[in-house]
Protein backbone atom coordinates (compact mmCIF):
# COMPACT_ATOMS: atom_id res chain seq x y z
CA UNK A 1 0.00 0.00 0.00
CA UNK A 2 1.91 3.34 -1.15
CA UNK A 3 -0.11 5.44 0.62
CA UNK A 4 0.89 3.71 3.89
CA UNK A 5 4.62 5.08 5.05
CA UNK A 6 6.18 6.73 8.21
CA UNK A 7 6.22 10.35 8.88
CA UNK A 8 2.57 10.45 7.53
CA UNK A 9 0.19 12.35 10.14
CA UNK A 10 -2.97 10.70 8.42
CA UNK A 11 -2.05 7.36 9.91
CA UNK A 12 -2.16 9.35 13.31
CA UNK A 13 -5.31 11.14 12.91
CA UNK A 14 -6.96 7.82 11.45
CA UNK A 15 -5.51 5.31 14.35
CA UNK A 16 -6.90 8.06 16.91
CA UNK A 17 -10.40 8.25 15.55
CA UNK A 18 -10.84 4.49 14.99
CA UNK A 19 -9.91 4.53 18.96
CA UNK A 20 -12.60 7.05 19.86
CA UNK A 21 -15.21 5.23 17.32
CA UNK A 22 -14.47 1.93 19.10
CA UNK A 23 -14.78 3.61 22.26
CA UNK A 24 -17.95 4.54 20.96
CA UNK A 25 -19.33 1.65 19.84
CA UNK A 26 -18.70 -0.29 23.04
CA UNK A 27 -19.41 2.06 25.47
CA UNK A 28 -22.96 0.98 26.38
CA UNK A 29 -22.04 -2.70 26.17
CA UNK A 30 -18.98 -2.25 28.47
CA UNK A 31 -21.73 -0.21 31.06
CA UNK A 32 -24.55 -3.01 30.47
CA UNK A 33 -21.77 -5.70 31.88
CA UNK A 34 -20.07 -3.84 34.36
CA UNK A 35 -23.61 -2.92 36.29
CA UNK A 36 -24.94 -6.25 35.92
CA UNK A 37 -22.87 -7.39 38.73
CA UNK A 38 -22.99 -3.91 41.02
CA UNK A 39 -24.99 -3.25 43.77
CA UNK A 40 -25.94 -0.06 42.50
CA UNK A 41 -29.63 0.31 42.20
CA UNK A 42 -29.08 3.14 39.18
CA UNK A 43 -26.20 2.77 37.41
CA UNK A 44 -23.73 5.22 38.05
CA UNK A 45 -20.56 5.98 39.98
CA UNK A 46 -19.05 5.72 42.87
CA UNK A 47 -19.55 1.85 42.47
CA UNK A 48 -20.83 -0.26 45.67
CA UNK A 49 -19.73 -2.85 44.99
CA UNK A 50 -19.87 -6.60 43.74
CA UNK A 51 -23.19 -9.06 44.23
CA UNK A 52 -24.93 -11.28 42.21
CA UNK A 53 -28.62 -10.06 43.64
CA UNK A 54 -29.66 -9.03 39.42
CA UNK A 55 -29.14 -12.54 38.43
CA UNK A 56 -30.83 -14.24 41.26
CA UNK A 57 -33.82 -11.26 40.85
CA UNK A 58 -33.65 -12.55 37.08
CA UNK A 59 -34.11 -15.85 37.31
CA UNK A 60 -36.65 -16.16 40.65
CA UNK A 61 -38.57 -13.59 38.63
CA UNK A 62 -38.99 -15.45 35.42
CA UNK A 63 -40.48 -12.97 33.01
CA UNK A 64 -37.74 -11.88 31.14
CA UNK A 65 -36.49 -16.05 31.07
CA UNK A 66 -40.23 -16.69 29.76
CA UNK A 67 -39.48 -14.17 27.19
CA UNK A 68 -36.27 -15.72 26.61
CA UNK A 69 -37.35 -18.76 26.10
CA UNK A 70 -40.41 -17.79 23.49
CA UNK A 71 -37.35 -15.72 21.64
CA UNK A 72 -35.07 -19.55 21.52
CA UNK A 73 -37.87 -21.55 20.17
CA UNK A 74 -39.14 -18.97 17.52
CA UNK A 75 -35.65 -17.46 16.40
CA UNK A 76 -33.95 -20.94 15.25
CA UNK A 77 -37.55 -22.33 13.67
CA UNK A 78 -37.73 -18.96 11.36
CA UNK A 79 -33.68 -19.04 10.84
CA UNK A 80 -34.25 -22.93 10.24
CA UNK A 81 -37.14 -22.30 7.94
CA UNK A 82 -35.99 -19.20 6.22
CA UNK A 83 -32.54 -20.67 5.27
CA UNK A 84 -34.03 -23.94 3.73
CA UNK A 85 -36.48 -21.35 1.26
CA UNK A 86 -32.95 -19.40 0.71
CA UNK A 87 -30.75 -22.34 -0.41
CA UNK A 88 -33.57 -23.78 -2.91
CA UNK A 89 -34.18 -20.11 -4.27
CA UNK A 90 -30.27 -19.19 -4.14
CA UNK A 91 -29.72 -22.46 -6.01
CA UNK A 92 -32.28 -21.53 -8.89
CA UNK A 93 -30.98 -18.14 -8.96
CA UNK A 94 -27.40 -19.26 -8.81
CA UNK A 95 -28.09 -21.94 -12.38
CA UNK A 96 -31.44 -20.67 -14.45
CA UNK A 97 -31.96 -17.59 -16.17
CA UNK A 98 -35.37 -17.01 -16.53
CA UNK A 99 -38.01 -14.09 -17.53
CA UNK A 100 -38.69 -11.57 -14.81
CA UNK A 101 -35.29 -13.10 -12.28
CA UNK A 102 -34.45 -9.32 -11.87
CA UNK A 103 -37.91 -8.37 -10.66
CA UNK A 104 -37.93 -11.19 -8.67
CA UNK A 105 -34.77 -10.37 -6.62
CA UNK A 106 -35.66 -6.84 -6.52
CA UNK A 107 -38.90 -7.89 -4.63
CA UNK A 108 -37.02 -10.42 -2.29
CA UNK A 109 -34.91 -7.90 -1.13
CA UNK A 110 -37.92 -5.40 -0.49
CA UNK A 111 -38.64 -6.48 3.15
CA UNK A 112 -35.62 -5.54 3.67
CA UNK A 113 -35.56 -2.34 2.60
CA UNK A 114 -39.17 -1.47 3.88
CA UNK A 115 -39.34 -0.47 7.46
CA UNK A 116 -40.24 -3.51 10.21
CA UNK A 117 -42.90 -0.68 11.34
CA UNK A 118 -44.74 -0.47 8.45
CA UNK A 119 -44.34 -4.47 7.69
CA UNK A 120 -45.71 -5.09 11.90
CA UNK A 121 -48.62 -2.54 10.92
CA UNK A 122 -49.48 -5.04 7.55
CA UNK A 123 -48.79 -7.93 9.45
CA UNK A 124 -51.12 -7.20 12.21
CA UNK A 125 -53.66 -6.70 9.57
CA UNK A 126 -53.61 -9.67 7.83
CA UNK A 127 -53.22 -12.23 10.94
CA UNK A 128 -55.78 -10.57 12.46
CA UNK A 129 -58.51 -11.38 9.62
CA UNK A 130 -57.34 -14.67 9.83
CA UNK A 131 -57.25 -15.58 14.07
CA UNK A 132 -53.25 -15.61 14.11
CA UNK A 133 -52.68 -12.44 15.67
CA UNK A 134 -51.60 -12.64 18.83
CA UNK A 135 -49.73 -15.93 18.80
CA UNK A 136 -45.55 -16.78 18.69
CA UNK A 137 -46.41 -18.41 15.21
CA UNK A 138 -47.48 -15.44 13.85
CA UNK A 139 -43.87 -13.89 14.66
CA UNK A 140 -42.29 -16.99 13.17
CA UNK A 141 -44.26 -16.30 10.08
CA UNK A 142 -43.46 -12.96 10.06
CA UNK A 143 -40.18 -13.19 11.16
CA UNK A 144 -39.09 -15.69 8.38
CA UNK A 145 -40.13 -13.16 5.66
CA UNK A 146 -37.70 -10.71 7.02
CA UNK A 147 -35.01 -12.92 7.16
CA UNK A 148 -35.16 -14.81 4.14
CA UNK A 149 -33.53 -12.07 1.83
CA UNK A 150 -30.36 -11.94 3.82
CA UNK A 151 -29.85 -15.77 4.07
CA UNK A 152 -30.56 -15.64 0.36
CA UNK A 153 -27.84 -12.61 -0.36
CA UNK A 154 -24.89 -15.21 1.92
CA UNK A 155 -25.88 -18.43 0.13
CA UNK A 156 -26.01 -16.74 -3.01
CA UNK A 157 -21.94 -15.00 -2.39
CA UNK A 158 -20.86 -18.54 -1.67
CA UNK A 159 -22.79 -20.50 -4.68
CA UNK A 160 -21.55 -17.79 -6.81
CA UNK A 161 -17.99 -19.17 -6.03
CA UNK A 162 -19.29 -22.87 -7.63
CA UNK A 163 -17.63 -23.96 -10.35
CA UNK A 164 -20.12 -25.09 -12.85
CA UNK A 165 -18.07 -28.15 -13.98
CA UNK A 166 -18.72 -28.92 -10.34
CA UNK A 167 -22.43 -29.82 -11.36
CA UNK A 168 -21.73 -31.01 -14.75
CA UNK A 169 -19.28 -33.58 -13.40
CA UNK A 170 -21.79 -35.06 -11.03
CA UNK A 171 -24.23 -34.93 -13.43
CA UNK A 172 -21.97 -36.42 -16.67
CA UNK A 173 -21.07 -39.45 -13.36
CA UNK A 174 -24.72 -40.92 -13.86
CA UNK A 175 -26.28 -38.66 -11.05
CA UNK A 176 -29.00 -37.34 -10.91
CA UNK A 177 -30.39 -33.55 -10.78
CA UNK A 178 -31.94 -33.94 -6.89
CA UNK A 179 -28.68 -36.37 -6.03
CA UNK A 180 -26.55 -33.74 -7.30
CA UNK A 181 -27.80 -31.04 -4.90
CA UNK A 182 -27.81 -33.20 -2.16
CA UNK A 183 -24.48 -34.62 -2.79
CA UNK A 184 -22.29 -31.82 -4.86
CA UNK A 185 -23.82 -28.42 -3.79
CA UNK A 186 -25.57 -28.85 -0.64
CA UNK A 187 -21.72 -29.52 0.78
CA UNK A 188 -19.83 -27.46 -1.29
CA UNK A 189 -22.37 -24.05 -0.15
CA UNK A 190 -22.59 -25.81 3.60
CA UNK A 191 -20.25 -22.56 5.03
CA UNK A 192 -22.57 -19.76 3.25
CA UNK A 193 -25.60 -22.04 4.57
CA UNK A 194 -24.07 -22.05 8.46
CA UNK A 195 -23.31 -18.18 8.03
CA UNK A 196 -27.26 -17.19 6.59
CA UNK A 197 -28.55 -19.61 9.68
CA UNK A 198 -26.59 -17.31 12.29
CA UNK A 199 -27.16 -14.00 9.95
CA UNK A 200 -31.11 -14.95 10.53
CA UNK A 201 -31.08 -15.59 13.53
CA UNK A 202 -29.61 -12.86 15.09
CA UNK A 203 -32.01 -10.76 12.86
CA UNK A 204 -35.09 -12.53 14.65
CA UNK A 205 -33.42 -12.67 17.45
CA UNK A 206 -33.54 -8.60 17.64
CA UNK A 207 -36.26 -8.07 16.16
CA UNK A 208 -38.69 -5.70 18.28
CA UNK A 209 -40.99 -3.48 16.07
CA UNK A 210 -42.65 -6.74 14.04
CA UNK A 211 -43.00 -8.95 17.54
CA UNK A 212 -44.27 -6.10 19.62
CA UNK A 213 -47.36 -5.58 16.93
CA UNK A 214 -47.47 -9.40 16.61
CA UNK A 215 -46.76 -11.10 19.41
CA UNK A 216 -49.50 -9.93 22.00
CA UNK A 217 -49.26 -12.24 24.88
CA UNK A 218 -46.73 -14.25 24.21
CA UNK A 219 -44.02 -11.57 23.74
CA UNK A 220 -40.25 -12.20 22.40
CA UNK A 221 -37.52 -11.23 24.67
CA UNK A 222 -36.82 -8.08 22.77
CA UNK A 223 -40.95 -7.03 23.63
CA UNK A 224 -40.73 -8.04 27.34
CA UNK A 225 -37.47 -5.72 27.90
CA UNK A 226 -39.10 -3.06 26.03
CA UNK A 227 -41.99 -3.38 28.36
CA UNK A 228 -39.91 -3.28 31.72
CA UNK A 229 -38.06 -0.41 30.41
CA UNK A 230 -41.13 1.70 29.96
CA UNK A 231 -42.31 0.94 33.56
CA UNK A 232 -39.04 1.61 35.19
CA UNK A 233 -35.16 1.26 35.29
CA UNK A 234 -34.80 -2.60 36.46
CA UNK A 235 -31.03 -3.72 36.87
CA UNK A 236 -31.85 -7.27 35.86
CA UNK A 237 -32.15 -6.14 32.95
CA UNK A 238 -28.12 -5.88 32.71
CA UNK A 239 -28.32 -9.09 34.05
CA UNK A 240 -30.26 -10.28 31.15
CA UNK A 241 -28.21 -7.81 28.83
CA UNK A 242 -24.98 -10.02 29.92
CA UNK A 243 -26.51 -13.39 28.81
CA UNK A 244 -27.81 -12.02 25.46
CA UNK A 245 -24.64 -11.15 25.09
CA UNK A 246 -22.67 -13.88 25.60
CA UNK A 247 -25.21 -15.28 23.27
CA UNK A 248 -24.22 -12.89 21.05
CA UNK A 249 -20.82 -12.89 21.56
CA UNK A 250 -20.83 -16.76 20.57
CA UNK A 251 -22.48 -16.30 17.27
CA UNK A 252 -20.51 -13.73 16.40
CA UNK A 253 -17.20 -15.87 16.69
CA UNK A 254 -19.17 -18.12 14.33
CA UNK A 255 -19.95 -15.65 11.71
CA UNK A 256 -16.48 -14.08 12.26
CA UNK A 257 -15.24 -17.37 10.74
CA UNK A 258 -17.48 -17.76 8.04
CA UNK A 259 -19.25 -14.62 6.94
CA UNK A 260 -16.20 -12.18 6.42
CA UNK A 261 -14.23 -14.42 4.53
CA UNK A 262 -17.09 -14.13 2.12
CA UNK A 263 -17.72 -10.77 2.01
CA UNK A 264 -14.32 -9.58 1.59
CA UNK A 265 -12.56 -12.29 0.78
CA UNK A 266 -12.27 -12.00 -2.75
CA UNK A 267 -15.71 -13.19 -3.83
CA UNK A 268 -15.75 -14.21 -7.45
CA UNK A 269 -19.05 -12.55 -8.22
CA UNK A 270 -19.46 -13.70 -11.73
CA UNK A 271 -21.77 -16.63 -11.84
CA UNK B 1 -23.98 -31.00 -23.19
CA UNK B 2 -22.05 -33.25 -25.47
CA UNK B 3 -23.45 -35.91 -22.87
CA UNK B 4 -26.80 -35.62 -24.09
CA UNK B 5 -26.22 -35.91 -27.33
CA UNK B 6 -25.15 -39.61 -26.97
CA UNK B 7 -28.17 -40.69 -25.43
CA UNK B 8 -30.09 -40.00 -28.74
CA UNK B 9 -33.06 -41.78 -26.82
CA UNK B 10 -33.55 -38.68 -24.29
CA UNK B 11 -35.14 -35.45 -25.84
CA UNK B 12 -32.47 -32.75 -25.78
CA UNK B 13 -32.29 -31.47 -22.12
CA UNK B 14 -30.14 -27.54 -21.40
CA UNK B 15 -29.29 -27.11 -17.90
CA UNK B 16 -31.61 -24.13 -18.06
CA UNK B 17 -34.48 -26.66 -18.85
CA UNK B 18 -35.35 -28.53 -15.50
CA UNK B 19 -38.24 -29.25 -13.15
CA UNK B 20 -35.94 -28.31 -10.23
CA UNK B 21 -36.51 -24.71 -11.29
CA UNK B 22 -40.08 -24.70 -10.49
CA UNK B 23 -39.42 -26.57 -7.95
CA UNK B 24 -37.07 -24.48 -5.98
CA UNK B 25 -38.39 -21.00 -6.85
CA UNK B 26 -41.80 -22.01 -5.46
CA UNK B 27 -41.61 -21.91 -1.53
CA UNK B 28 -39.48 -18.59 -1.62
CA UNK B 29 -42.57 -17.26 -4.00
CA UNK B 30 -45.66 -18.97 -1.98
CA UNK B 31 -44.08 -17.68 1.84
CA UNK B 32 -43.18 -13.90 0.00
CA UNK B 33 -46.91 -13.83 -1.91
CA UNK B 34 -48.76 -14.46 1.58
CA UNK B 35 -46.75 -13.11 4.26
CA UNK B 36 -45.40 -9.83 2.55
CA UNK B 37 -47.31 -8.71 -0.77
CA UNK B 38 -50.66 -9.73 1.29
CA UNK B 39 -49.61 -7.84 4.25
CA UNK B 40 -48.81 -5.20 2.14
CA UNK B 41 -52.18 -4.82 0.06
CA UNK B 42 -53.89 -5.23 3.31
CA UNK B 43 -52.50 -2.44 5.06
CA UNK B 44 -53.33 -0.47 2.04
CA UNK B 45 -56.65 -1.77 2.16
CA UNK B 46 -57.78 -1.14 5.76
CA UNK B 47 -56.45 2.62 5.95
CA UNK B 48 -59.76 2.70 4.24
CA UNK B 49 -61.88 0.78 6.81
CA UNK B 50 -64.14 2.29 9.23
CA UNK B 51 -64.41 1.45 12.87
CA UNK B 52 -67.61 0.70 14.88
CA UNK B 53 -67.83 -0.07 17.99
CA UNK B 54 -64.24 -1.32 18.72
CA UNK B 55 -64.65 -3.38 15.75
CA UNK B 56 -62.70 -3.29 12.09
CA UNK B 57 -65.19 -3.04 9.75
CA UNK B 58 -64.22 -3.35 5.94
CA UNK B 59 -65.62 -0.16 3.83
CA UNK B 60 -64.41 1.91 1.16
CA UNK B 61 -64.00 5.30 3.23
CA UNK B 62 -61.62 8.44 3.63
CA UNK B 63 -62.92 9.16 6.87
CA UNK B 64 -59.94 7.70 8.33
CA UNK B 65 -57.37 10.15 5.98
CA UNK B 66 -59.98 13.03 6.69
CA UNK B 67 -59.58 12.84 9.88
CA UNK B 68 -56.30 12.37 9.95
CA UNK B 69 -55.46 15.81 7.59
CA UNK B 70 -57.90 17.67 9.32
CA UNK B 71 -55.95 18.16 12.59
CA UNK B 72 -52.94 17.45 10.77
CA UNK B 73 -50.87 20.60 12.22
CA UNK B 74 -52.94 21.41 14.62
CA UNK B 75 -54.63 18.98 17.29
CA UNK B 76 -53.17 15.47 16.47
CA UNK B 77 -49.85 17.24 14.72
CA UNK B 78 -49.12 14.42 12.86
CA UNK B 79 -48.08 16.84 10.40
CA UNK B 80 -45.43 18.12 13.25
CA UNK B 81 -44.51 14.90 14.02
CA UNK B 82 -43.56 14.19 10.23
CA UNK B 83 -41.43 17.42 10.19
CA UNK B 84 -39.67 16.35 13.08
CA UNK B 85 -38.90 12.73 11.44
CA UNK B 86 -37.66 14.33 8.58
CA UNK B 87 -35.38 16.62 10.40
CA UNK B 88 -33.80 14.06 12.74
CA UNK B 89 -33.48 11.93 9.50
CA UNK B 90 -32.06 13.55 7.80
CA UNK B 91 -29.12 14.89 10.53
CA UNK B 92 -28.48 11.76 11.41
CA UNK B 93 -27.94 10.20 7.99
CA UNK B 94 -25.58 12.92 7.57
CA UNK B 95 -23.40 12.42 10.91
CA UNK B 96 -23.98 8.70 10.98
CA UNK B 97 -22.63 8.86 7.14
CA UNK B 98 -19.64 11.16 7.97
CA UNK B 99 -18.62 9.25 10.91
CA UNK B 100 -18.95 5.81 9.45
CA UNK B 101 -16.82 6.88 6.10
CA UNK B 102 -13.90 8.41 8.40
CA UNK B 103 -13.86 4.99 10.45
CA UNK B 104 -13.88 3.20 7.09
CA UNK B 105 -10.90 5.36 5.71
CA UNK B 106 -9.09 4.72 8.95
CA UNK B 107 -9.77 1.19 8.98
CA UNK B 108 -8.69 1.01 5.01
CA UNK B 109 -5.67 3.52 4.89
CA UNK B 110 -4.28 3.63 8.62
CA UNK B 111 -4.35 -0.06 9.40
CA UNK B 112 -1.67 -2.82 8.17
CA UNK B 113 -3.43 -5.03 5.34
CA UNK B 114 -3.50 -7.68 7.83
CA UNK B 115 -4.94 -6.61 10.78
CA UNK B 116 -7.92 -4.86 8.88
CA UNK B 117 -10.54 -8.04 8.80
CA UNK B 118 -9.96 -8.04 12.51
CA UNK B 119 -10.05 -3.85 12.89
CA UNK B 120 -13.58 -4.31 10.87
CA UNK B 121 -14.98 -7.00 12.66
CA UNK B 122 -14.45 -5.04 16.16
CA UNK B 123 -16.00 -2.45 14.46
CA UNK B 124 -19.00 -3.64 13.31
CA UNK B 125 -19.36 -6.16 16.80
CA UNK B 126 -21.85 -4.75 18.76
CA UNK B 127 -24.20 -4.88 16.06
CA UNK B 128 -24.84 -8.30 17.11
CA UNK B 129 -25.81 -7.62 20.31
CA UNK B 130 -29.44 -6.62 21.19
CA UNK B 131 -30.91 -3.06 20.02
CA UNK B 132 -33.61 -2.64 22.66
CA UNK B 133 -31.01 -3.65 25.50
CA UNK B 134 -28.15 -1.24 23.92
CA UNK B 135 -30.14 1.91 23.76
CA UNK B 136 -31.05 0.74 28.02
CA UNK B 137 -27.28 1.14 28.38
CA UNK B 138 -27.57 4.46 26.60
CA UNK B 139 -30.41 5.51 28.66
CA UNK B 140 -28.47 4.83 32.22
CA UNK B 141 -25.26 6.41 30.76
CA UNK B 142 -27.25 9.95 29.61
CA UNK B 143 -29.86 10.19 32.25
CA UNK B 144 -29.67 12.92 34.44
CA UNK B 145 -28.07 11.33 37.00
CA UNK B 146 -26.45 8.60 34.78
CA UNK B 147 -23.31 6.75 34.29
CA UNK B 148 -21.41 10.60 32.82
CA UNK B 149 -23.14 12.89 34.55
CA UNK B 150 -22.42 10.59 38.11
CA UNK B 151 -18.37 10.77 36.49
CA UNK B 152 -18.42 14.38 36.00
CA UNK B 153 -19.95 14.54 39.63
CA UNK B 154 -16.68 13.00 41.16
CA UNK B 155 -14.14 14.91 39.64
CA UNK B 156 -16.45 18.02 40.80
CA UNK B 157 -17.64 18.84 37.50
CA UNK B 158 -20.99 18.66 38.16
CA UNK B 159 -21.89 22.52 36.64
CA UNK B 160 -20.64 20.99 33.17
CA UNK B 161 -23.50 18.21 33.46
CA UNK B 162 -24.91 16.79 30.36
CA UNK B 163 -28.78 17.15 29.69
CA UNK B 164 -29.38 14.98 26.91
CA UNK B 165 -32.04 12.27 27.66
CA UNK B 166 -35.00 12.79 26.32
CA UNK B 167 -34.04 14.82 23.68
CA UNK B 168 -33.76 14.13 19.99
CA UNK B 169 -29.89 14.62 20.41
CA UNK B 170 -30.44 11.35 22.49
CA UNK B 171 -32.51 10.01 19.53
CA UNK B 172 -29.55 10.45 17.28
CA UNK B 173 -26.95 8.89 19.35
CA UNK B 174 -29.06 5.82 19.63
CA UNK B 175 -29.59 5.58 15.86
CA UNK B 176 -26.22 6.87 15.33
CA UNK B 177 -24.94 3.72 17.50
CA UNK B 178 -26.97 1.21 15.36
CA UNK B 179 -26.53 2.32 12.21
CA UNK B 180 -22.81 3.05 12.58
CA UNK B 181 -21.70 -1.10 11.84
CA UNK B 182 -24.02 -1.44 8.96
CA UNK B 183 -22.71 1.54 7.38
CA UNK B 184 -18.82 1.07 7.95
CA UNK B 185 -19.37 -2.56 6.56
CA UNK B 186 -20.77 -1.04 3.62
CA UNK B 187 -18.42 2.06 3.02
CA UNK B 188 -15.27 0.29 3.80
CA UNK B 189 -16.54 -2.94 0.78
CA UNK B 190 -16.61 0.39 -1.02
CA UNK B 191 -13.55 1.85 -0.54
CA UNK B 192 -11.75 -1.61 -1.43
CA UNK B 193 -13.04 -1.85 -4.59
CA UNK B 194 -11.01 1.59 -5.55
CA UNK B 195 -8.47 0.31 -7.86
CA UNK B 196 -4.96 1.24 -5.57
CA UNK B 197 -3.31 1.71 -8.67
CA UNK B 198 -5.29 5.44 -9.24
CA UNK B 199 -4.21 6.37 -6.22
CA UNK B 200 -0.66 5.52 -6.62
CA UNK B 201 -0.65 7.14 -9.79
CA UNK B 202 -2.52 10.42 -8.22
CA UNK B 203 0.53 10.48 -5.72
CA UNK B 204 3.26 10.03 -8.22
CA UNK B 205 1.84 12.43 -10.50
CA UNK B 206 2.05 15.25 -7.51
CA UNK B 207 -1.03 15.59 -5.63
CA UNK B 208 -0.64 15.85 -1.80
CA UNK B 209 -2.69 13.00 0.54
CA UNK B 210 -5.19 15.65 0.74
CA UNK B 211 -5.60 16.18 -2.92
CA UNK B 212 -5.39 12.13 -4.01
CA UNK B 213 -8.47 11.45 -0.63
CA UNK B 214 -11.33 14.80 -2.50
CA UNK B 215 -9.88 14.40 -6.23
CA UNK B 216 -10.07 9.98 -5.94
CA UNK B 217 -10.92 8.74 -3.28
CA UNK B 218 -14.14 10.70 -2.51
CA UNK B 219 -15.18 10.53 -6.20
CA UNK B 220 -14.80 7.24 -6.44
CA UNK B 221 -16.64 6.56 -3.03
CA UNK B 222 -19.60 8.46 -3.97
CA UNK B 223 -21.93 5.52 -4.43
CA UNK B 224 -21.39 4.08 -1.60
CA UNK B 225 -21.81 6.83 0.42
CA UNK B 226 -25.34 7.54 -1.41
CA UNK B 227 -26.38 4.12 -0.83
CA UNK B 228 -25.07 4.66 3.18
CA UNK B 229 -27.06 7.52 3.54
CA UNK B 230 -30.30 6.47 1.60
CA UNK B 231 -30.55 3.70 3.53
CA UNK B 232 -29.41 5.51 7.34
CA UNK B 233 -32.55 7.59 6.05
CA UNK B 234 -35.04 4.75 5.57
CA UNK B 235 -34.06 3.23 9.04
CA UNK B 236 -34.10 6.68 10.71
CA UNK B 237 -37.49 7.13 9.64
CA UNK B 238 -38.90 4.00 10.45
CA UNK B 239 -37.16 3.61 13.61
CA UNK B 240 -39.43 4.34 16.87
CA UNK B 241 -37.39 2.69 19.43
CA UNK B 242 -34.86 5.14 19.85
CA UNK B 243 -37.18 8.07 19.95
CA UNK B 244 -39.60 6.18 22.78
CA UNK B 245 -36.88 5.08 24.80
CA UNK B 246 -33.26 7.61 24.34
CA UNK B 247 -36.30 10.79 22.72
CA UNK B 248 -38.77 9.86 25.88
CA UNK B 249 -41.98 9.69 23.44
CA UNK B 250 -41.34 13.79 22.66
CA UNK B 251 -38.11 14.40 22.48
CA UNK B 252 -36.95 17.80 22.25
CA UNK B 253 -35.33 19.07 19.20
CA UNK B 254 -34.67 23.09 17.43
CA UNK B 255 -38.31 22.18 15.85
CA UNK B 256 -39.83 21.82 19.10
CA UNK B 257 -40.96 18.76 21.86
CA UNK B 258 -42.53 16.39 19.24
CA UNK B 259 -42.38 13.28 18.68
CA UNK B 260 -41.06 11.68 15.93
CA UNK B 261 -43.85 9.67 13.70
CA UNK B 262 -42.57 6.46 13.85
CA UNK B 263 -43.28 6.84 17.78
CA UNK B 264 -46.11 8.61 16.91
CA UNK B 265 -47.86 5.57 15.53
CA UNK B 266 -46.73 3.12 17.96
CA UNK B 267 -48.21 5.10 20.72
CA UNK B 268 -51.07 5.79 19.01
CA UNK B 269 -51.88 2.03 18.03
CA UNK B 270 -51.31 1.12 21.71
CA UNK B 271 -53.60 3.80 23.11
CA UNK B 272 -56.50 3.31 20.39
CA UNK B 273 -55.94 -0.15 19.10
CA UNK B 274 -57.79 1.65 16.00
CA UNK B 275 -56.14 -0.65 13.11
CA UNK B 276 -57.51 1.18 10.48
CA UNK B 277 -56.23 4.74 11.35
CA UNK B 278 -52.62 2.91 12.24
CA UNK B 279 -52.71 1.53 8.95
CA UNK B 280 -53.75 4.96 7.30
CA UNK B 281 -50.94 6.87 9.08
CA UNK B 282 -48.36 3.74 8.18
CA UNK B 283 -49.67 4.52 4.40
CA UNK B 284 -48.79 8.02 4.53
CA UNK B 285 -45.03 7.32 5.57
CA UNK B 286 -44.46 4.64 2.76
CA UNK B 287 -45.68 7.94 0.57
CA UNK B 288 -43.12 10.33 2.46
CA UNK B 289 -40.42 7.73 1.96
CA UNK B 290 -41.14 6.94 -1.49
CA UNK B 291 -40.86 10.65 -2.43
CA UNK B 292 -38.00 11.33 -0.13
CA UNK B 293 -35.92 8.30 -1.89
CA UNK B 294 -37.12 9.92 -5.41
CA UNK B 295 -36.42 13.13 -4.38
CA UNK B 296 -32.80 11.50 -3.21
CA UNK B 297 -32.25 9.84 -6.59
CA UNK B 298 -33.04 12.73 -8.71
CA UNK B 299 -30.33 14.87 -6.92
CA UNK B 300 -27.93 12.48 -6.62
CA UNK B 301 -28.72 12.26 -10.73
CA UNK B 302 -27.98 16.08 -10.96
CA UNK B 303 -24.80 16.03 -8.98
CA UNK B 304 -23.04 12.98 -11.25
CA UNK B 305 -24.40 15.11 -14.38
CA UNK B 306 -22.87 18.53 -13.29
CA UNK B 307 -19.44 16.49 -12.12
CA UNK B 308 -19.11 14.16 -15.06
Amino acid sequence: MATVSKGNPWIFFGRLWLGIAYAFMFLPLAVLVLFSFQKNRFPGFPLQGFTLQWYDKLFSDGTLLNALGNTMIVSPAAATVATAIAFFAAYAFNRFTFRGKTTFLALVTLPILIPPLILGVGFLGLLARIHLSGTLFAVFLTHVVLITAPALAIIQLRLAQMPASLEEAAWDLGATEWQTVVKVVLPFAMPGIFGAWLLAFTFSFDEFIIAWFVSGFQPTLPVAIYSVLVAAIDPSLNAIGTIVFGISCLVLIGLELVLLPLLIGKPEKQS
Amino acid sequence: MTTVETSATKPMRTPNDSPLKIWFLAPLAIWLTVFFLLPLIFLLWIGFWRVENFQSVPDFSLGNYADIFASFFSKSRYGLALIQSLWVAITTAFFATILSYMVALSIAFAVPARWQRLALLIAIAPFWSSYVLRLYSWQTILSRNGVINSVLKQFGLADYRIDLIYTQIATRIGLIHYLAPILIVILYVSILAIDRVLIEAARELGCTRWQAFTRVILPLSRFGLMTAASFAIIVSLGDALSGNLLGGGAGTSIIGKLPTYASMIMSDYSSSTNLPRTSALATILIVVMVLALAAGFVAADRARRRTS
